[in-house]
């Protein structure tokens, strides 16, 4: 192992973002001094070409780690990350950040500039994920950033700019081939004189810039470090754009010959977004406005509308809707470790965090009738305290280490919000609410919300000859959202490791470098399903009506109350092992997980009467997650000259929901076995049973696709095509209703994922490609179903070939259900390091890159990279809304001095 | 030692935390909070009840919104249709099974409908066991009455529900476990209705529900006598507990006990048809004031859904879903293009013929639209022509798929409406009183008596001949006059006609068996409570 790693700092000697094992115990896994038995977490945070956000840098980087875009394809912002699958329907699946120690989200990490950053470790495993008790069901990804080194003064610098280019759209008829479809046919469609191809209307040429400047300085007894990075970045859309602003300061203090040793960081950051209101409208209307329309405003200042097409508006209008998020964080911790005895550490940590969003919409009247502005706010204050105790002692054979925590944690959410219509000019966007006639009830809100969460935990661990190990850990929570009954949950675990290579019988043996074993079981929690309050009888207002003539809100219950709720339960065990040949250049990991959710919460259904509502959250439910997951690198050469390395993760992983019914306090409750969660959306897609996709059905995986079956095309008496709907269950007539004709056909979650890097060093020069793949799951490409629709014609613009195929019909079928299979190759790096010999510069880098460069695939639509992770009504299906797919080219500077 | 400590510091932990854990919410309060006076008890437990009366969600509300009570009640008639069109309204087969009589009891939107109704029904029983538990900040009448009216909405809910499912469980009370909640015969429930309106009525204000003032939007003693006349009128069919047999009661021979006097249904209806108009209604002289944007002040109009796009929440779709897409464009807001009358509808009205009835020009577009002077245009520069005889249950391969049909109108179009027109001023008509005349010329004919004078007070406010009082033509002059109103498939199912072939629908083999005059008890409520008995037939 150690070999290998060097290998790794050598080839990125020169990189400011190399790794390093942090030795300093900082985060409270430290501090409980549990051995971490997940192989390879820490992620290698190498040159990546340009990289925008943190979440980049875990993508493809660690097995059974799905980052992705919630609701959106890849190619838009990364904004959710899944940790070996979705283990609850609503109970929140994004894993639980710590970063330094402090509890986050998968949003301030992603603001977090990516050099700052020293490690990222993805805790997924039984022992692991049970030290965060209530909140670690969904994973953990326990985030290092950079603190001052002790050596001087230092001062490095680093930037990417690029260049953004589209490098794919969907086809569609142009000017010429639309009016010529139109006259062939022997429809009516109207001529506006221009020849326009709305694509090109909307996009423009991106550009990115970042930069990154860090300098630290002190002593091994005093030391700071401070950087500041700006990330910005016009994307390929016109008018969209987002930075990024953060600046950090850490200071380490050591006294009391070195007895005790203080941290203190502050961490801030800024975050504007100009982003898409409403993607699919914006794509949609890119695609299929008349190709013959306008891309600009008459000299009336009036759009050229489409009066029939209910579902676009002219590209550009759309453009000017506006979705506008300001973000800003800042947070600041301190810790004190005191040395009480040379086996007995007392460490005190204290954090105080601020989240303030910004939220602004606007829809101009060309779009929505009246306009809609919309200002939002949302605060955030979180207060973190822990004070742990930890011993370690070695006496003989025998090594001994345990833990003591405890830990209260606050969280208090405030906000405000209000949606006015009524405009009179579009000028003001959402600057000036004022000039607005409606805010009616219901349009303006506020609320106020905290929680708080309570947990004791111990550990201890026992290792004997050094090559035994035995963990226990126990974590009580006690939380104020679940039910008064249920307040305390404890999440104990188990963990053993075996390192084979220490034993006698390997001792010798030259071949096996690394050789180990590791097992565990350990429950963790999930609150996510739960908000505060949700066990109290309270009220709210239920709505407003006349009350002796003047308008009157009325209050009271809103939902079924269940004053029951608890937390969802996690249960995972897994079994791995790690083999090192050849020196450990050739190094292969496996690991094999089951976890089974019990308690799940989901709004079942109850009956009307005697309930009000049909729905009640309880704890029912049951899911689980089985995956296996394999790790192989191999350094084949590896002289003076030259090193390569490849490396690769393969992660195999299989989701089931195996209950939603069950006995609740003496009353049989259940959800219905078969729930749609996604459909398509459009023209001539009017609500309705028939044009659902993607379902929850009980037995399956989450996200199944349940869909007719096409047997073919077949020529109607008009002389179009049709899809041909297999009469399934042979009763004569063919049923799109949920319970009627559709089969299932397939999942949305890939069945395998793969994350591959090779990277090779010649002198000075070397070079880094990264692919990403996805495997065993499919897409409904609903794009092309509409696209290919002739009955949208000419209202509507269709696709090439579209007339030929002459497809009238519009209903969901396995037609359009592809493969999703593919491999990306995600960013080729060639750098090369200056040789310098100055004694103010240290080193210096310069590197080129290309993201995106590439993909291979069966799937016919756009990218085959959509939202393939997060069950949503987007999982699964390509509806309209697909950025067009771009290259970035890059160029980068990193110096040090 | 180690686990003695543990434990013991768990304890001690758990002790000292537990308390930091409470729960001190500031955005809602505790349910007691909300009961603190006389006022605050009517308003949280009274008057939030009117919230359910109109809706902004589909499937919710007595009119406004689509899936719900009123398509159920209009577009599975000779009334009106919901044609496909071409991509358009197809909706998994809904609106042709409605047209049909083909639907079945797993339709999500009638399981929809079951459970809007029976909301409003339980928050009306726990309404009354919160007056009766806050009862100390009330004097005796105040309790009388805040209880009386909250008696008469969940009646009006029982009555819909009743009209609807035919055998429905009556709600003891909110404490009631689910394994005792059972159905009661159609009859049963329709004497509990009926008996709880007449309880209630007296205590109700006798005031017009429809003007803006105190009782704006109230369920008062004209309401409940609306509703009791109605339920008279159709107590042959309330009553009739096999419905699916070719014989019902005779309305003759049910008797109600009014204010002490034995009457039987006809008489009862005419009784309380008498009393609403000694409340001070009567005919507008113009038919189309009762829908105008500003038609609060109509003195025709007797229960109405408040509607105002600043204050309430309320909406109304059908013109929105009615209207031609460059229709509704013209207008500034948009459309959808769905719903238009049948050919039953047209041909009633004399839609082609030289003398058409007076009310079609009032009620429906049927041809051309003008807006501001202009002729509304399609995308192709032509104008919008509707083409009312035009109407198929599937249009797809129509010349006409985008225009067949005539639209509804009846309405006056706000042109300030908001949501693209589902938010506009004028108040959604529940009850009016030319329905009230309709009613008693009706149980007039049917006692043996002279219908004539009410059913012609009707006929001559639109301006049209009089006619001779015959049930035919009842029949007909209630589809005239309340078109588009929501009353067509209780009309139809009192008359007989419900499951006979009419206009282009051909009874289905469930109405040749009789069992679609009621839905079907939706199957998801039978598998939440299994104690709940299909209806005969589904």
């Amino acid at each position: 192992m150690k070999i290998h790693q060097k290998l790794h700092q050598y080839i990125f000697a020169a990189s400011v973002v190399s790794l390093q094992i942090p030795a300093s115990a900082t985060a409270q896994v430290q501090e409980l001094n549990v051995q971490r038995d997940t192989i390879s977490t820490y992620l290698k945070i190498q040159n990546k070409g340009i990289v925008n956000n943190a979440l980049d840098v875990l993508n493809g980087n660690a097995a059974g780690v799905n980052v992705t875009s919630n609701g959106m394809d890849r190619m838009a912002q990364l904004s959710s990350v899944r940790v070996r699958g979705t283990t609850s329907i609503v109970g929140g699946n994004d894993p639980l950040v710590i970063i330094d120690g402090v509890t986050s989200d998968i949003a301030t990490l992603s603001t977090i500039y990516p050099a700052d950053i020293e490690s990222f470790s993805v805790l997924k495993n039984a022992a692991e994920t049970a030290l965060y008790g209530s909140r670690g069901a969904s994973g953990v990804i326990d985030v290092k950033t950079k603190r001052g080194t002790g050596k001087g003064f230092q001062i490095s610098y680093e930037t990417n700019i690029g260049l953004e280019a589209m490098s794919k759209k969907l086809d569609m008829l142009s000017a010429d081939e639309y009016l010529a479809t139109a006259k062939r046919l022997g429809v009516y469609a109207n001529n506006g004189g221009y020849k326009n191809n709305f694509y090109d209307v909307i996009t423009r040429t991106g550009f990115v810039q970042n930069h990154y400047l860090a300098f630290s300085g002190g002593s091994e007894q005093s030391n700071y470090r401070a950087s500041f990075g700006y990330i910005d970045h016009n994307t390929i859309i016109k008018t969209k754009d987002y930075n990024n602003f953060v600046a950090k300061i850490d200071v380490t203090q050591h006294a009391f010959d070195n007895r005790l040793v203080g941290d203190f960081g502050v961490f801030g950051s800024t975050y504007k977004n100009n982003d898409i209101f409403d993607p699919q409208m914006l794509f949609y209307s890119a695609a299929c406005q008349n190709p013959t329309y306008p891309a600009a405003r008459d000299v009336n200042g009036n759009w050229t509308k489409n009066g029939s097409a209910y579902r676009i508006n002219p590209p550009s209008a759309v453009l000017a809707e506006r979705s506008d998020q300001k973000e800003m964080y800042f947070n600041t911790h301190m810790r004190l470790l005191y040395k009480l005895a040379p086996s007995l550490n007392l460490s005190a940590f204290g954090s105080y965090s601020y989240t303030s969003n910004e939220n602004s919409e606007f829809c101009p009247t060309w779009v929505w009738a009246q306009g809609n502005v919309y200002r939002g706010e949302f605060k955030k204050q979180e207060y973190l305290g822990n004070v742990s105790l930890d011993y370690a002692h070695t006496w003989g054979s025998h090594t001994l280490a345990a833990g003591l925590s405890t830990e209260y944690h606050y969280l208090e959410r405030t906000a405000f919000w209000t949606r006015a219509k009524g405009i009179t000019t579009n000028e003001f966007g959402y600057n000036n609410i004022g000039a607005t006639a409606s805010r009616p009830y219901g349009a303006t809100g506020s609320i106020y919300e905290d929680q708080s969460l309570a947990s004791v935990m111990a550990n201890a661990s026992y290792t004997l000859y050094n090559k035994y190990k035995l963990t226990l850990t126990m974590r009580g929570d006690g939380s104020s959202m679940v039910g008064d009954d249920h307040t305390w949950g404890f999440f104990p675990s188990v963990s053993a490791e075996w390192d084979i290579k220490k034993e006698h019988f390997l001792s010798g043996f030259d071949g096996i470098n690394t050789l180990k074993l590791r097992t565990g079981y350990g429950r963790s929690g999930n609150l996510g399903g739960i908000s505060a309050y949700t066990t109290m009888n309270n009220v709210q207002q239920t709505g407003i009506v006349p009350v002796n003539n003047t308008p009157t809100v009325t209050l009271g219950t809103i939902r079924n109350n269940n004053p029951d709720l608890k937390w969802e339960t996690k249960s995972t065990f897994n079994i791995g092992g790690e083999i090192g040949l050849w020196h450990n250049r050739l190094m292969l990991t496996a690991e094999y997980y089951y976890s089974k959710t019990t308690d799940m919460l989901y709004s079942y259904d109850v009956p009307v009467p005697p309930f009000a509502y049909d729905k009640l959250l309880a704890n029912i439910g049951a899911m689980s997650n089985q995956g296996l997951e394999i790790g192989f690198s191999i350094a084949p050469v590896q002289t003076k000259d030259i090193d390569l390395n490849v490396s690769l993760n393969l992660s195999f992983q299989k989701n089931k929901l195996l209950s939603l019914s069950g006995n609740y306090n003496g009353m049989n409750m259940s959800a219905a076995n078969i729930t749609a969660i996604g459909s398509i959306d459009g023209a001539g897609q009017n609500g309705g049973d028939n044009n659902h996709v993607l379902y929850q059905i009980v037995g399956q995986p989450l996200g199944v696709f349940y869909l007719p079956h096409c047997t073919g095309l077949y020529k109607d008496e008009q002389g179009t095509m049709k899809y041909r709907i297999e009469d399934l269950d042979r009763n004569g007539t063919i049923d799109f209703g949920d319970g009627g004709d559709r089969r299932i056909c397939g999942q949305a979650t890939p069945k395998a994922t793969l994350g591959s890097n090779i990277s090779l060093r010649y002198k000075n020069f070397y070079m880094s490609l990264q692919m990403n793949g996805a495997f065993g799951h499919k897409i409904f490409n609903g794009t092309a179903l509409a696209y290919n629709n002739m009955s949208s014609f000419p209202i509507y613009n269709v696709m090439k070939g579209a007339p030929e195929r002459n497809i009238v019909d519009q209903n969901v079928s396995d037609y359009w259900l592809e493969r999703g299979d593919y491999l990306n190759f995600e960013y080729l790096t060639v750098g090369y390091n200056v040789p310098v010999k100055s004694n103010i510069v240290r080193s210096l880098r310069v590197s080129c890159s290309v993201n995106n460069l590439a993909t291979i695939t069966s799937y016919s639509g756009l990218t085959p990279m959509v939202n393939s992770y997060v069950v949503n009504s987007s999982m699964g299906i390509d509806d309209k809304r697909c950025y067009p797919t771009y290259r970035t080219y890059s160029i980068g500077v990193s110096v040090q001095f | 030692m180690k686990h003695k400590f543990f434990a013991l510091s768990v304890l001690a932990l758990s002790l000292s935390l537990t308390s930091c854990l409470d729960e001190t919410p500031k955005d809602q309060i505790p349910e007691q909070n909300i009961y603190d006076s006389a006022n605050n008890l009517y308003v949280n437990a009274v008057a939030s009840l009117y919230n359910y009366i109109g809706a902004h969600e589909e499937g919710e509300g007595l009119q406004g919104t689509c899936r719900g009570i009123y398509d159920y009640n209009t577009l599975t008639t000779d009334e009106a249709i919901m044609p496909i069109r071409g991509g358009n309204w197809y909706d998994g087969g809904l609106w042709q099974n409605m047209y049909n009589h083909t639907w079945t009891a797993t339709d999500t939107d009638l399981y929809n409908v079951w459970k809007y109704l029976y909301k409003v029904i339980v928050l009306s029983t726990k309404s009354l066991e919160t007056i009766d538990q806050y009862k100390a900040l009330l004097t005796d009448r105040q309790r009388d009455e805040y209880k009386a009216e909250v008696r008469a909405v969940r009646a009006m809910f029982y009555y819909y529900a009743m009209d609807m499912f035919g055998r429905i469980p009556i709600l003891e009370s909110t404490a009631q476990k689910t394994a005792d909640i059972r159905q009661s015969e159609r009859s049963e429930v329709f004497s509990y209705i009926v008996n709880e309106l007449q309880t209630v009525a007296p205590l109700l204000p006798l005031e017009h529900s429809n003007l803006q003032g105190n009782y704006y939007g109230r369920v008062t003693r004209p309401v409940a006598w609306f509703l009791l006349a109605k339920l008279a009128l159709n107590a042959e069919v309330y009553t009739d507990n096999n419905w699916t047999d070719a014989s019902r009661p005779d309305g003759k021979a049910i008797l109600f006990n009014v204010d002490g006097t034995q009457k039987n249904a006809w008489q009862t209806c005419v009784h309380y048809c008498d009393l609403i108009a000694t409340a001070g209604y009567s005919l507008e002289n113009d038919y189309a004031s009762n829908f105008a944007v500003h038609n609060e002040n109509s003195k025709e109009n007797i229960f109405t859904i408040p509607l105002d796009k600043m204050l309430y929440l309320n909406e109304f779709h059908y013109l929105f879903r009615s209207r031609h897409y460059a229709h509704g464009g013209a207008y500034g807001g948009a459309s959808e293009n769905g719903t238009c009358a049948t050919l039953h509808t047209m041909a009633v009205n004399g839609y082609g013929t030289a003398s058409p009835d007076t009310r079609l020009e009032l009620n429906f577009y049927t041809g051309r639209v003008e807006v501001d002077g202009k002729y509304v245009t399609l995308d192709d520069g032509t104008p919008l022509q509707y083409q009312p005889l035009a109407v198929e249950q599937n249009l797809t391969a129509s010349k006409y798929i985008e225009t067949a049909g005539a639209r509804m109108k009846k309405y006056e179009v706000d042109r300030t409406a908001y949501s693209d027109g589902r938010m506009p001023d004028n108040d959604i008509v529940l009850y009016r009183y030319a329905d009230v005349l309709l009613m008693k010329a009706e149980a007039k004919v049917r006692n043996g008596e002279s219908g004539d004078e009410q059913l012609n007070a009707v006929r001559s406010r639109a301006g049209m001949p009089s006619l001779a009082a015959t049930l035919a033509n009842i029949l007909d002059e209630r589809l005239l006059e309340l078109v588009w109103e929501g009353w067509r498939r209780q009309d139809m199912i009192r008359f007989g006609t419900y499951c006979e072939p009419y206009d282009i629908h051909t009874p289905s083999d469930a109405d040749k068996k009789r069992y679609t005059i009621v839905f079907p008890i939706p199957e998801k409520a039978r598998e939440l409570n299994p104690n709940l008995a299909q209806n005969p037939g589904y």
